[in-house]
């Protein structure tokens, strides 16, 4: 009787698990977090200018540093795979506080929420270079020397800049990018 | 060929069907973005993309040198739990049983009882264990579901931070802040057990940093059933309201202030077999009750001063706490009343040296106060008593190398009534040899005092044709756990972790039924009627067990795709138990083995599907207890949750599952019935409007 109602039940459960499954129908336009903001670092590197210097060769790759916690998974390779700006490929290496030294030759830094410890002491580190620096979720990063800042707005991926930060070591943030960023409103 | 009965040919056409369907959308949010490269979107419209965060463990934890689980508001409302005791169901390796329709028994790593003794349960700061019997009413614990922030369960001792009691395990319930419940949240529903719940909430802002929230809630719940499906006439109703304010300046002057409190009062039925000394032969009477009653309240003050930068993590900030609380608790039943006052101040501080070295260190107060109502069945020498507990603790939790290596040494020293000063130290050690992997051991000591029961109780247990009496103890010491850990986290990929624990206890001086009269507790209570039953077996209370337990907690997760996660979790417990050369107890080591399930098994499923809907189930396996005659059960809990309107939600719930009743546990020394849990169902419309979801 008890066999017969635990394998009556999990038929039950299965039936209606495929059913369930199979009447999934594409959801709506909607992707990881993480996705979202690995597509914008490659966008940034689009419409922000480094200074000459920071690409010798013609072809030199657009280095893009990690430091921490990866929280892209796949995401990042994935999205700048094979693509390239001005002929300059993406490079991607993942740093920490060790190898901090390494983040100077980055062109973009992107500081994981892993580390927000220790963020003064790596805005200290790249204080005279020229890489954009971006975190995601790390409150009053923007303030405290960082560059672009990830934060979550009624589930969609919103971005505040601080474009003095930028200039003060020769980044020119493009009028686009800084159109639409936003400030983070402080609840 | 033509031997393929009419039902294996439908039986083949539905596999085909099914396996089409299932390969043409697999994963249909694969496919999306599959063929979606979001560079070829261009900025602006990157902005307008919903987007969800990966279901991750929260960073910390994963770094965290014990066997912790922590279940946020999202894991409980999706669990159908409507207290939380039910909520406590979904942490791995929590062994939790219902009683009857009001009483729990919870325990980790063994020693599950309805009096069971091991586990320091807190909730925003306010011990919930009474120093009546070490142990929780759980009946009385509760707030409002949805306030809940979350619970974290550590299972093994956390006695160096949390202090005596955590030996087998921490619970620690935290509720939202008042900034974070604004608005009106109204609920309530109905159902076969649940007949009728209800309840609100309302926050707001009173000034510039200032917020408040009020709540209220009833349920009415329905008889469990006895064996043969009959109703147990156990049930019970309950009310509560609470409040909490927040004068949070932390952004500014780093200052934060919290009030708040709760009362309630619950009534309920209840079938009491006692103690007759008049009633021969069996001086046994059943008593049925209907206004079995609880009633109390709290108000805690807490003040916390940070030193730095609010936006580094909660644990990683310096600062400063103060923490006052009154806790009131009444219960008033045919053989038992009691009126407990406790009072409570601590006083915490966290600091860092250099990047190396977290300590936090505090210091604590509490003083017990109760009144004791005698009655034939349960007595308490003496009937009133005020007891005092002093504490002090340091923590320091020490990078060895920077994201790989921590030594976390810590100790508190404890200050008891009973046995004086107590000490328990503890060392943990967190290896992070890659990002992915966490390898963590622990050794540590924890003692579980004793409790105004081992000292001073006189229970008369009438179990035809014989009367066990019970006697206290006041040379009764402290029971003594030395514990050994070891655990291994793997982020195997970036959608599946798992989270393995080992341990083994070794313990000394647990508590034993003695046969013959108390060394110490004068035989006061009752006075054996002529004739007395000549198979009176007087007892006390000693510390004649010993042994050692091990086992194994192996909880992973999979996050198959981005709508639906699959949780499993299993659960090993080896205990080994004898009585020590010289008590005479023969019976209790066999009865604690035999009263906690060996294995537990359970299978989560989450799914969020389209049109806003979530299709989340249970699926629990516990094993038998022989201690109690109770055979394994599997149970499944089911629900279905429904979002027409982003403030709005509809849920149905189908509870233990499976079977029309089963048995989990059984009343110990209290003679209440022995009931079953009936499966149930029960329907639930929330609406939470003007405030974040």
């Amino acid at each position: 009787m008890r066999q017969r109602m635990i394998s009556r039940a999990i038929a039950i459960v299965l039936v209606v698990l495929v059913v369930i499954w199979s009447s999934v129908a594409a959801r709506g336009q909607e992707a990881s977090e993480y996705q979202v903001e690995a597509a914008f670092l490659y966008h940034f590197a689009k419409f922000v200018a480094w200074p000459a210097e920071a690409f010798p060769e013609e072809n030199s790759p657009i280095t893009i540093g990690i430091l921490g916690e990866d929280p892209f998974g796949d995401a990042l390779e994935t999205t700048v795979h094979n693509k390239s700006i001005d002929k300059h490929p993406f490079r991607i290496v993942h740093l920490d506080m060790k190898s901090l030294a390494e983040a100077k030759r980055c062109q973009i830094l992107f500081i994981c929420p892993s580390e927000k410890r220790r963020l003064a002491d790596v805005l200290e580190t790249l204080k005279e270079s020229s890489v954009l620096t971006v975190s995601s979720k790390i409150e009053r990063f923007t303030q405290a020397g960082g560059m672009i800042n990830f934060f979550i707005e009624d589930k969609k991926v919103r971005f505040e800049i601080n474009d003095e930060h930028a200039r003060r070591v020769g980044l020119k943030i493009s009028a686009k990018l800084l159109n639409l960023s936003r400030h983070k409103e402080t609840p | 060929v033509y031997s393929f009965g009419a039902a294996t040919r439908r039986l083949a056409v539905a596999l085909v069907w099914l396996s089409v369907s299932i390969g043409a959308r697999a994963d249909p949010k694969a496919d999306l973005l599959a063929t979606t490269d979001l560079t070829l979107l261009p900025p602006e419209k990157l902005l307008e993309i919903d987007v969800y965060s990966p279901s991750k463990r929260p960073e910390k934890l994963s770094e965290t040198a014990a066997a912790i689980t922590v279940l946020t508001r999202d894991d409980i409302a999706r669990s159908g739990a409507t207290s939380i005791p039910e909520a406590l169901r979904l942490v791995p390796g929590l062994d939790v049983a219902q009683v009857d329709a009001e009483q729990w028994a919870i325990s980790a790593r063994g020693f599950n009882d309805i009096f069971a003794n091991k586990l320091l349960v807190l909730q925003d700061g306010r011990s919930l264990y009474t120093p009546l019997f070490s142990g929780v009413f759980w009946n009385v614990q509760d707030t409002f579901m949805e306030d809940i922030e979350r619970i974290e369960v550590i299972r093994g001792p956390g006695a160096s931070l949390w202090g005596a009691n955590a030996v087998n395990g921490v619970i620690n319930i935290t509720t939202k802040t008042a900034r974070d419940t604004q608005g009106l949240l109204l609920t309530g529903g109905g159902g076969t057990l649940e007949r009728a719940f209800g309840g609100f909430r309302y926050g707001d802002q009173l000034g510039d940093d200032l917020y408040f929230r009020v709540y209220g809630k009833y349920f009415d719940r329905e008889d469990s059933v006895f064996p043969n499906g009959n109703e147990a006439d156990d049930a019970w109703q309950k009310g509560q309201g609470g409040f909490r304010l927040d004068w949070d300046k932390t952004e500014t002057s780093g200052n934060l202030l919290t009030l708040q409190g709760d009362i309630y009062h619950s009534i309920g039925n209840q079938t009491f077999n006692t103690f007759a000394p008049n009633n021969p032969p069996f001086y046994s009477e059943t008593i049925h009750q209907d206004n079995y009653r609880t009633t109390g309240g709290n108000v805690l003050a807490r003040f916390t001063h940070s030193f730095s930068d609010p936006s580094e993590a909660a644990d990683e900030r310096s600062d400063l706490q103060l923490q006052f609380y009154y806790d009131r608790s009444e219960q008033d039943s045919v053989i038992f009343k009691e009126q407990r006052d406790t009072f409570d101040f601590d006083f915490q501080n966290k600091f860092a040296i250099g990047w190396w070295n977290h300590i936090v260190w505090g210091a604590g107060y509490r003083s017990s106060a109760d009144k004791i109502g005698n009655t034939p069945t349960v007595a308490f020498y003496p009937e009133r008593q005020t007891t005092e507990l002093f504490n002090a603790f340091a923590q320091d939790e020490i990078t060895i190398l920077p994201q790989r290596l921590r030594l976390t040494v810590g100790a508190k020293a404890e200050h008891n009534d009973y046995t004086g000063g107590e000490f328990q130290p503890s060392a943990r050690m967190l290896w992070t040899p890659t990002g992915r992997q966490t390898i963590w051991g622990a050794v540590s000591r924890a003692v579980r005092t004793p409790s105004r029961a081992e000292e001073g109780i006189v229970l008369n247990q009438p179990l035809a044709p014989a009367v066990v009496s019970i006697y206290g103890n006041q040379d009764f010491q402290a029971e003594e756990l030395l514990a050994y850990e070891l655990g291994y986290r793997l982020e195997a990929r970036k959608n599946i972790t798992l989270d393995l624990t080992l341990f083994y206890n070794v313990y000394h001086d647990l508590r034993s039924q003695e046969i013959g009269f108390s060394p110490t507790q004068p035989i006061v209570a009752p006075p054996p009627p002529p004739p007395f039953p000549p198979q009176w077996v007087p007892t006390y209370l000693a510390n004649g067990l010993g042994g050692d337990t091990y086992g194994l907690e192996f909880a992973p997760a999979w996050q198959v795709t981005d709508w639906w996660r699959l949780q499993p979790a299993y659960s090993l417990l080896k205990m080994q138990l004898h009585a020590e050369p010289g008590s005479s107890d023969t019976t209790t080591a066999a009865f604690l083995q035999g009263s906690s399930p060996q294995q537990q098994f359970s299978l989560r499923s989450l799914m969020d599907l389209p049109h806003q809907v979530t299709f989340d189930w249970t699926l629990r396996y516990v094993d038998q207890l022989p201690a109690f005659n109770i055979h394994s059960y599997f149970a499944l809990d089911v629900r279905v949750g429904w979002h027409p309107a982003h403030d709005l939600e509809l849920a149905l719930v189908g509870q233990n599952l499976l079977n029309a009743h089963h048995a989990e546990f059984a009343p110990t020394f209290i003679g209440t019935q022995r009931t079953d849990v009936p499966a149930s169902f029960y329907g639930q419309l929330t609406w939470n409007f003007g405030g974040k979801p």
